[in-house]
């Protein structure tokens, strides 16, 4: 009789399908799996295949079978492998080390989520001391791969610290045998041809803001000394000449921009996106605002809901295809990282949609007085009076004793997309991450409620977006260029 | 979904709204994060009622939000039914697949396979030393045979013998 049941019951879980996740979008099914494979199922076929009732002669069973949702056909190695490839940032530390080489900035951006200090303000610079120590500590990251990214405030108003950083981190890297790479995110206002040569030439990857046209850029990036975007438009033509004509001696890389989408961008998506083409850039990061920070105090001036942001987002996916149909190179971002993860089963290293997120495993922000937060928007965070995201000090605390951090281990489990209701029963949970900063900051608590969460809300419509435009074999041709590499 | 009765989803006077959920197919669990997902629309509460059922009391955090509530609660608990069953049969193999995927190391294609070092000649002498201790190997073992009555020694082809192709029916 035992043996009769346990029979009986094996007979009932082979009926089922295999762990899946899915939504419901129109008519259709979308079902993905922990591997990242995904499938498109009508109602009857779903209903099907979760009864467990596909017929092997059905034209789908193959397709399904090969990949992973039919329980009794799953090829565990290629699964295993697609998992882990997806997943390969859980086997390094933090690759990605922020330092705030000073808080001030001539600029005053309405949404400075770094609530950048007045020029004045030098005791808000990065001593040599404080940077030596912290690209000590980044290379105490067992990550083969390191990235110093030097930020602000406007990082070159510290030139002679950052000048003297960047030939440490580099021999550092010689001694250590770590691939090192460096970048440097500038509005542009104090370049000079002499600073140009010493980045160029140390292979300082360069990336700037950039918000649209010169009214719009003007508007949302207030600079002290008049218009910011000519300074902005003038490197960027510069550094594109560089990289298209390189020189032997040494890599000149593509300079990159990002755009942060205020409210006055709203309407004006076409002449943003042509701005970029018209500058040469080939990618785009359409990033929206978040209320953390200056931003914040502003949000009723500048914000926006995330229904708002997600009719911009799709209308500038549109006209970039559209562009890309008639020969333009230009990608979005964000939608590449994505689609990196669907198409290509790999991690694009964006550490905002990681599980868990990249707070601290993935990055770490050091700030001008050697202070340790978990991420950049930890320590704005900080910076406005709650130290909650800070996680140590380069002078009193070693690699291991941040990265074992109460708030380190806080933000992992908070951001475990397994431990989230509502996360672990989504279909784009494998492609998808939460921040326990973003949640905290605008619903009071790390886990947040994903539900009432517009963060959520903005990367479900991106991921709706992206699958609904892949079942088009024309833009899916497309979307797949941008991260066939 | 049949056991969700109709007459009990009502409007009170404080706007709130009440659903009777029976516990006696699906668990205390699969009603919790069915409301929890509707948790953007409504506060929800829920309460025993009886020994094998629950109230559900919603209170919407506007008008407009309540207006499809009952609907999409009823879809989530669907929803949620469904995936508690896939979930509690697909336990041991998930916990299987993530625990060999964390193990899984990637064999790195034959023309990246590191150099031996040897000389063809070379390979191929080493491979006639080893194939002549092997078969050393299996003489001497042959005359001195092992008690194995389940057969837990052997490989699966001596077992079953190799692959023919063919289907078993």
């Amino acid at each position: 009789m035992a043996q009769k049941q346990a029979t009986k019951k094996n007979k009932k879980s082979q009926s089922l399908l295999p762990q899946a996740l899915w939504q419901k979008i129109g008519a259709n099914y979308l079902l993905t799996n922990d591997s990242g494979h995904y499938a498109w199922l009508k109602e009857k076929d779903f209903a099907l295949v979760t009864a467990g009732k596909m017929a092997e002669k059905d034209p789908l069973f193959a397709e399904l079978a090969a990949k992973g949702f039919i329980r009794n056909r799953l090829d565990f190695n290629d699964l295993a492998a697609k998992w882990k490839k997806k997943n390969a940032y859980l086997y390094y530390g933090p690759g990605l080390h922020i330092l705030v080489m000073t808080l001030r900035c001539g600029n005053k951006c309405l949404y400075c989520q770094s609530a950048a200090a007045g020029l004045g303000a030098k005791h808000t610079d990065m001593p040599l001391a404080v940077a030596r120590k912290s690209v000590d500590l980044a290379f105490n990251s067992p990550n083969p791969g390191i990235t110093i990214e030097f930020q602000g405030g406007e990082p070159l108003l510290n030139w002679e610290v950052l000048k003297s950083t960047v030939v440490y981190a580099r021999k550092k890297a010689r001694i250590s045998g770590k691939d090192l790479k460096l970048a440097l995110v500038s509005n542009f206002s104090l370049m000079t041809a002499e600073k140009a040569e010493f980045l160029l030439k140390h292979e300082v990857s360069l990336c700037t803001s950039l918000d649209g046209p010169k009214a719009l850029h003007d508007e949302n990036r207030v600079s002290s000394a008049g218009s910011s975007y000519e300074d902005t438009v003038k490197w960027i033509k510069f550094f594109q000449a560089r990289h298209d004509t390189q020189v032997p001696e040494y890599r000149v890389f593509k300079p990159s921009a990002l755009l942060t989408v205020s409210r006055y961008s709203l309407s004006s998506h076409k002449e943003i996106i042509d701005e970029y083409v018209g500058m040469g850039l080939e990618d785009i990061f359409i990033r929206p605002l978040a209320p953390i920070g200056y931003a914040r105090r502003l949000w009723g001036k500048i914000g926006y809901d995330a229904k708002d942001f997600s009719i911009f987002y799709l209308k500038s996916l549109d006209y970039i295809l559209k562009l890309n149909q008639r020969g333009v190179v230009i990608r979005e971002k964000m939608a590449s990282m994505m689609l990196d993860k669907i198409v290509n089963f790999r991690d694009p290293g964006y550490l905002d949609a990681r599980c868990p997120c990249g707070a601290a495993i993935g990055q770490l922000a050091y700030n001008y007085n050697g202070d340790i937060y978990t991420c950049d928007e930890g320590r704005m965070v900080g910076w406005e009076g709650n130290d909650l995201f800070r996680i140590g000090n380069v002078f009193t605390d070693s690699y291991k004793k941040v990265i074992t951090s109460a708030t380190t281990k806080v933000c992992v489990v908070s951001s475990n997309l397994e431990a989230q209701p509502v996360c672990a029963r989504c279909a784009y949970k494998p492609y998808c991450g939460v921040c326990p900063v973003y949640n905290y900051e605008t619903q009071g608590t790390l886990w947040g409620n994903m539900p009432a969460n517009d963060r959520c809300g903005l990367f479900k419509g991106i991921f709706k977006a992206l699958f609904t435009l892949l079942k088009n074999p024309e833009k899916a041709a497309i979307l797949k260029k941008w991260v066939a590499k | 979904m049949r056991r969700i009765k109709e007459r009990n989803l009502k409007k009170q006077g404080n706007r709130t709204i009440g659903i009777k959920v029976s516990l006696k197919d699906r668990s205390l669990d699969v009603v919790r994060y069915a409301a929890y997902a509707v948790s953007d629309a409504a506060y929800v509460f829920i309460k025993p009622a009886g020994k094998s059922a629950v109230a559900l009391e919603f209170a919407p955090k506007n008008s407009a939000a309540a207006k499809n509530l009952p609907r999409r609660f009823k879809e989530e608990l669907n929803d949620e039914q469904k995936r508690a069953a896939i979930f509690d049969s697909n336990r041991d193999l998930r916990e299987f697949m993530i625990l060999k995927a964390l193990a899984y190391e990637e064999i790195p294609p034959a023309g990246q396979q590191e150099d031996s070092g040897l000389t063809p000649e070379q390979e191929r002498e080493l491979d006639a030393l080893i194939a002549q201790v092997e078969s050393e190997i299996k003489k001497e073992s042959s005359g001195n045979k092992v008690k194995d009555p389940l057969g837990i020694t052997r490989t699966w082809e001596e077992k079953y013998g190799a692959k023919t192709g063919h289907k078993k029916k």
